[in-house]
């Protein structure tokens, strides 16, 4: 589902303009990209991930990140991380964010750390780490963050771990 | 009871045994007083004294307990006894009266009217509760602390006036023996946090020592000023001196300066540091259970009373005021128009407990140390200028 | 002086189910590590167990002061997917349970704050006003505390009758409180000293750092979701932002004071404007999202709260991603704590409003 969806009648402008761009600029390295208001889903090779991330930073505007999300598809067998990134400064932006999402391989899903061109992610790709087993590297301190220090079965948000009594 | 294998079990065996021992020798002596010489005379006279109560008042006096004599003032009134109703009675009145402010009822229902009876409920809990301590603490110095606490308390009561002649102990330097005692507040609280071998009461105690050290000097200087005025180190002739004016009339600067200070001697809000609760749980006293906190509390209430009748001594006139009962009863009179001042300071200082928030220790430290000096030294130059003056004739003089 | 580690532990009562490692010089603190997930529950893999509607009770549990703002962002996130839009007067009656849990929110907040600074009386005085509202939570919904009452395609019933008057004699009431707030608590010469000018939160830093809330607004950032990215019937009521410059933490309880006002009004007004009709959608059947994925973001009273929701069509959600408003601002606690004394840790770290249980979820 790329294209509008029912809720709106017009297509979204600013969505579709910001979209032209990013794909202009990233070139081939973008696979896929979803517009919906106010929300746009940038879909990127995984080696163009710091590129990608200077361009929003810098030229986006982008200057924070809601969330962190790691998405387990044992189908495909990869595991997709998305980062949402918003914007406070330019005040017409405010609404939009804008993803971008990469897929690695689940068996060794090893990938950089994004944490010196956004400070404020420490402790999301601390708890993706813990949760899906994502190791990203060159972040400071990749500890456990809410699992317990001696926890030693599988990251608990794969989908082959089963809630216990489940 | 458990085995007694070190010196501070003994201690512990000690205060147990001998406070079981003191209540229950009150309570014989009560007895026999009235029993046994009706049981072995078989007088009429005696007989006669349960109905005169002047027969039995010489009765006693011939005891060597009577009214007059040095055991009833320091046990019963205006000693020890009476300073522990009145300190139960403000606990009691305290809570409930921060309750009443704070929208609630307070305590409820211990007791006939409104949970009066609260504070003997709470002593039959702790001496129900066990005595433990932490595992490498210093036993000795921490079961004598609650012993420490009280004994300051009951020492500043000695001599309190509550009226001119009848008292425990008149002495030419009674201040000095106030502030000789004050002194040992201090030390009780940092030992206190010293031997509990923990960290949040070690901070606590620290904390306890800087505030108190701090706060005694512009004190000492405020009473000073008093001294100076009045012309004697006696409690009593500093009343005598305060018959036509109060010293809070002339010397306003120093009674808020001596009235800031108590605040901080005694640990109340806004000034109760060392016990902070939302930083280091109960400060110096977190460790101590039973009747050891029990003992603290007291001793600390105890010291309320007490610190607030030095107040009430040294600025609001003493025990004087408008006699309304028969001359016979003079001395009646003065213990309670001190009595019902001292209340007052006691009411003024819940009343701040319950508007304000805590200190911190920098800022109180700060305070202290710079502004409140200054304020004493200040009070101390408009002593010297009213002395000067002759603007106020004084009995005995400098 | 020698380092010393201090636990201000989850046994402290200065700190709530959390833990701080801090590292004193002194008195000074010279590192501030923060330790959650003590009360780490699993709630997003608890919820691909269960289907959209047990989901609901399911996600007000986080922050259940405030369960309303954070149903706002899910079951938007829910109708995103599913395309449905919602009667009128669902939007209002929303929009009325939302402000009533965000004045419940804060005034927990003061309560909490004057037991930090160990003012007796501003603890009970914020948990009596309480009553008040949740009284009328209670009219509305018929629970105290965990209301469940906005549901994917409304909320659960019409308001009763009488709520108008019941609704201003609280505010009259409670704005005369407001006042006798500020004069014994924010204006106390005690607690300015102790909170004003203590645990700076600069505006490049608050935007280098993503905090959401109160946090946000007063390091001078205007950002609010209601107002940026208007939902429910948001954009159709007149309210204002409460914006400071100071960046200490007097001025977040300031902030705090004034979204409370704000949010009577905004009551208020709901309540006038109302239109009649349905309240919810007739949803035959089970929820079931077609596939896709959907982002809601709500402003509930701690901060931004966002859902990430991706379906594959199934029953129950296939990925949900939940950031409360207390994960995010987690990263400003070690940052604002630095060179501070230790006795300002409580004020300091409660005025972030860092609810634990909301973090760790």
């Amino acid at each position: 589902m790329s294209e509008t969806p029912e809720i709106k009648q017009q297509l979204p402008e600013r969505e579709k303009k910001i979209a032209d761009n990013i794909a202009i600029k990233l070139g081939k390295d973008v696979l896929g990209i979803e517009i919906k208001p106010k929300r746009i889903k940038v879909k990127i090779k995984y080696k163009c991930i710091k590129k990608a991330a200077n361009y929003f930073k810098t030229e986006l505007n982008l200057d924070h990140i809601v969330s962190v999300s790691g998405v387990d598809y044992p189908n495909d067998n990869e595991i997709e991380v998305v980062y949402h990134a918003g914007t406070y400064e330019r005040k017409d932006l405010r609404d939009l964010l804008i993803a971008l999402a990469y897929r690695i391989p689940r068996e060794n899903p090893k990938t950089q750390t994004l944490i010196d061109i956004w400070p404020s992610i420490e402790y999301d790709e601390r708890e993706t780490h813990e949760m899906l087993g994502v190791f990203f590297e060159g972040h400071p301190k990749l500890e456990k963050l809410f699992l317990p220090e001696d926890w030693n079965d599988k990251p608990p948000l794969r989908k082959d771990f089963k809630n216990p009594g489940r | 009871m458990s085995e007694i294998r070190t010196f501070p079990d003994f201690l512990k065996r000690l205060i147990i045994v001998l406070g079981g021992l003191l209540f229950l020798a009150i309570i014989i002596f009560g007895v026999l007083i009235y029993t046994v010489p009706a049981i072995s005379n078989f007088n009429n006279i005696l007989l006669e004294s349960f109905s005169n109560p002047i027969v039995m008042l010489n009765y006693l006096d011939s005891l060597g307990v009577g009214i007059n004599s040095l055991f009833f003032k320091i046990v019963i009134f205006p000693g020890y006894t009476w300073a522990a109703l009145i300190a139960a009675e403000i606990i009691w009145f305290e809570r409930k009266f921060l309750g009443k402010m704070q929208m609630r009822v307070g305590p409820l229902y211990a007791g006939l009217i409104g949970g009066i009876l609260q504070p003997l409920a709470d002593v039959v809990k702790l001496l129900s509760k066990e005595m433990i301590s932490p595992g490498r603490s210093d036993k000795l110095i921490f079961y004598s602390i609650p012993l420490l606490i009280n004994a300051i308390g009951a020492a500043l009561l000695v001599v309190l006036p509550v009226s001119e002649g009848w008292l425990i102990m008149r002495s030419d330097v009674s201040i000095l023996i106030v502030f000789a005692v004050i002194g040992f507040a201090p030390i009780s609280v940092l030992l206190a946090g010293w031997a509990s071998n923990s960290k949040f009461p070690f901070i606590g105690g620290l904390r306890g020592l800087h505030q108190m050290i701090a706060f005694e000097i512009p004190m000492l200087m405020a009473a000073l000023s008093v001294v100076l005025l009045s012309g004697s180190l006696d409690l009593v002739n500093i009343v005598q001196a305060q018959s036509s004016i109060w010293f809070i009339v002339l010397m306003p600067i120093g009674a808020i300066v001596f009235f800031i200070a108590l605040l901080a001697e005694l640990e109340r809000i806004p000034f109760d540091i060392p016990e902070a609760e939302s930083e280091i749980v109960v400060g110096y006293i977190t460790e101590y259970s039973s009747m050891a906190f029990g003992n603290i509390q007291l001793g600390t209430y105890i010291r309320f009373y007490a610190l607030s009748g030095i107040f009430t001594t040294l600025f609001l006139g003493g025990w004087y005021g408008p006699q309304f009962l028969p001359a016979r009863f003079e001395i009646i009179n003065q213990i309670e128009w001190f009595t019902l001042k001292t209340l007052l300071v006691m009411v003024i200082i819940i009343i701040l407990r319950g508007v304000n928030p805590r200190f911190r220790i920098d800022l109180l430290l700060r305070f202290g140390w710079s502004r409140l000096l200054v304020l004493a030294i200040l009070n101390l130059f408009i002593a010297i200028m009213i002395l000067q003056m002759g603007w106020f004739p004084f009995l005995g003089g400098i | 002086m020698s380092e010393l580690t201090i636990s201000v532990g989850p046994q402290h009562p200065g700190s709530g189910h959390f833990r701080l490692i801090v590292k004193l010089d002194g008195d000074k603190i010279v590192e501030v590590i923060p330790d959650p997930g003590y009360v780490h529950r699993g709630e997003e893999k608890i919820a691909e167990y269960r289907n959209y509607i047990q989901n609901i009770p399911h996600f007000e549990r986080p922050a259940i002061h405030d369960s309303s703002n954070i149903l706002f962002a899910y079951v938007q996130a829910v109708e995103d997917l599913m395309n449905l839009k919602i009667p009128e007067r669902g939007q209002y009656i929303r929009v009325i349970m939302a402000e009533l849990n965000r004045i419940i929110a804060h005034l927990y907040y003061f309560a909490i704050y004057g037991i930090f600074v160990g003012h007796s009386t501003m603890f009970m005085w914020p948990m009596g006003d309480r009553e008040h509202f949740i009284d009328l939570a209670q009219m509305i919904s018929g629970q105290r505390v965990g209301f469940a009452f906005l549901i994917p395609g409304g909320v659960r019933n019409d308001i009763p009758e009488g709520m108008m008057t019941r609704v201003n004699d609280a505010c009259n009431y409670f704005e005369k409180r407001l006042t006798e707030y500020e004069r014994i608590f924010m204006n106390n010469p005690i607690f300015e000293k102790r909170a004003k000018g203590i645990g700076k939160l600069s505006k490049e830093d608050a935007i280098k750092l993503g905090v959401v809330g109160p946090t946000l607004r007063a390091s001078g950032v205007k950002a609010d979701i209601r107002k940026d990215e208007p939902y429910a019937v948001y954009d159709k009521l007149d309210f204002d932002i409460p914006v400071s410059k100071d960046c200490d933490s007097w001025a977040r309880a300031w902030v705090h004071i004034e979204e409370m006002r704000q949010s009577m009004s905004i009551i208020k007004q709901a309540l006038k404007d109302m239109p009649s009709g349905p309240v919810k959608l007739n949803l035959r059947g089970q929820i079931r999202a077609p596939p896709g994925e959907a982002f809601s973001r709500a402003e509930a009273s701690r901060g931004a709260v966002s859902f990430y929701l991706v379906s594959n069509g199934g029953m129950n959600p296939y990925r949900i991603r939940l950031i409360t408003p207390s994960f995010r601002n987690l990263i400003a606690i070690p940052h604002i704590l630095k060179g501070l004394l230790l006795a300002d840790i409580p004020p300091a770290f409660w005025s972030l409003d860092y609810w634990p249980v909301e973090a760790d979820r």
